[in-house]
């Protein structure tokens, strides 16, 4: 008999997504005149003021020792870890820096680094945060530290998610791993990076393993847009030739595309992350019209940069 | 040994009960599951949900029909209990086993398709009819079931 785990956290979830913005909620809100009009829209769908954080706390709440789910912070995780890192060497506070929801505190950080040991930090953090903090004292060169802390986050959200993840997480790990080695390897083809610097900045995935992209990077544009268009990656290839932001856009879809087939599961854990994937996408188009709006672009335009919805 | 007859026959009874009871249990208690679920993001849709929990308890009193049949008709019930070969024993354990084996599997299964109906009240709620038609559907064998545990329980000449 076939797994029937999270059965009440997955109908709760579909109960919620009955409250996510819908494209005529979307459409409303682009065309809103004024901006109690915008905000009247956003809180009849109980959308004002949502943070992804309560969103976060709430699907912790059904799965609370949820290995699997965790996976999904991991990018903030590492950004965090980033953060705090480069706020403590120079001084500032990482407070401000520091991005929710994550799997890991801000005071747990701000001793590791404080304390010089990682033992308090989450398995998932430690290696990095010793190697991030040995590399920027010893050289204070941000970038090469960053670099090395983006390229950890994204092997280790494939390593954890092939270890204890189910295929959902897998495909979502290998994706946010391809789309961000293709933008990466796009900018140190345009910057001409070395092939040193392309072996730390790259972490490579099933699909696009990380020495072909580096062969291609170092063969030039030409070579790199040619070696994608090879790959299952070649529709972001052509986007990417376009614009940088319908790229963006492009990869932001893939993961709600992914999502959708995810929550039409009764059981399990995959329902939960795509709502998560879903609302994180809801609140960043929420903030693109908002951007928009403040910066008075065209409607068009705003539509252009709209988010594929998951409802 | 002069008793296996009637041990058997009852014991046909308990597994009937038995079984398909626990299917129920497990088919009810899934969808509860599902339902709580919903109910604590919008109560409102407590009465449609509440239908499709009881869809998979039906088994449970199939099972019960099917164990009180047994026993009436082996006279447990009643007070004489019949005098049975062992070879009637067998035949009264093997009815049972229809409605026992069903009961299990169907209950359980019939509790995961009405948690997916759960799911599609909780998008849909006029909808909520194809979610019940759907578990009802896995609810015909279970009858199937029952019909020939009767059958066989009513014609084993004693």
């Amino acid at each position: 008999m076939s797994r029937t785990d999270h059965a009440s956290a997955v109908a709760a979830v579909k109960a919620m997504e009955n409250s996510l913005l819908t494209h005529s909620d979307t459409e409303q809100l682009i065309a809103a005149k004024t901006d109690s009009e915008f905000r009247s829209v956003l809180s009849a769908k109980n959308a004002d003021g949502q943070d992804l954080e309560a969103v976060w706390e709430m699907l912790r709440s059904y799965a609370p020792d949820n290995r699997e789910m965790q996976i999904l912070l991991y990018r903030n995780d590492f950004h965090d870890l980033k953060a705090v890192l480069k706020a403590l060497i120079s001084n500032r506070d990482p407070s401000v820096y520091f991005i929710k929801p994550s799997n890991v505190e801000l005071e747990q950080l701000s001793t590791a680094f404080r304390e010089k040991s990682a033992e308090g930090l989450p398995q998932h953090l430690k290696k990095t945060a010793e190697e991030a903090y040995e590399l920027l004292t010893r050289t204070m060169d941000g970038q090469l530290s960053d670099t090395l802390i983006d390229t950890a986050a994204l092997s280790q959200m494939q390593e954890d998610a092939a270890r204890f993840g189910g295929q959902f997480i897998q495909r979502y790990a290998q994706l946010t791993a391809a789309c961000a080695d293709i933008k990466t390897a796009y900018r140190c083809c345009l910057m001409k990076k070395p092939g040193q610097f392309l072996q730390a900045a790259i972490c490579g995935s099933r699909g696009l393993p990380k020495e072909d992209i580096i062969d291609a990077v170092l063969g030039g544009q030409e070579s790199f847009f040619s070696y994608l268009e090879t790959t299952d990656y070649a529709e972001l290839a052509s986007l990417l030739k376009k614009s940088a932001a319908a790229f963006e856009k492009r990869c932001d879809d893939l993961l709600i595309e992914l999502a959708d087939e995810a929550r039409l599961q009764t059981f399990g854990i995959e329902p939960l992350e795509a709502y998560y994937i879903a609302k994180e996408a809801e609140i960043k188009n929420i903030r693109i019209i908002k951007v928009c709006r403040e910066c008075g672009s065209d409607k068009e335009i705003i539509t252009e940069r709209m988010r594929k919805l998951y409802v | 040994m002069n008793n296996l007859g009637i041990v058997l026959a009852v014991a046909g009874a308990v597994l009937a009960a038995l079984l398909a009871g626990i299917g129920s249990a497990k088919g009810v208690g899934l969808v509860g599951e599902a339902a709580a679920g919903v109910v604590s993001v919008d109560p409102s849709k407590f009465s449609k949900v509440l239908i499709l929990e009881l869809l998979p308890g039906t088994q449970g009193l199939y099972g019960l029909l099917t164990a009180i049949l047994l026993l009436s008709r082996v006279g447990i019930i009643g007070g004489t209990a019949a005098e049975l070969t062992a070879a009637q024993g067998w035949m009264f354990f093997a009815a049972s086993l229809p409605m026992a084996i069903v009961g299990l599997i169907s209950g359980i299964v019939q509790g995961r398709t009405a948690a997916a109906g759960v799911g599609i009240t909780a998008k849909k709620p006029d909808h909520n009819g194809k979610g019940i038609i759907m578990a009802a559907m896995v609810e015909t064998y279970a009858i199937l079931a029952l019909l020939i545990s009767i059958l066989l329980i009513y014609n084993i000449a004693i």
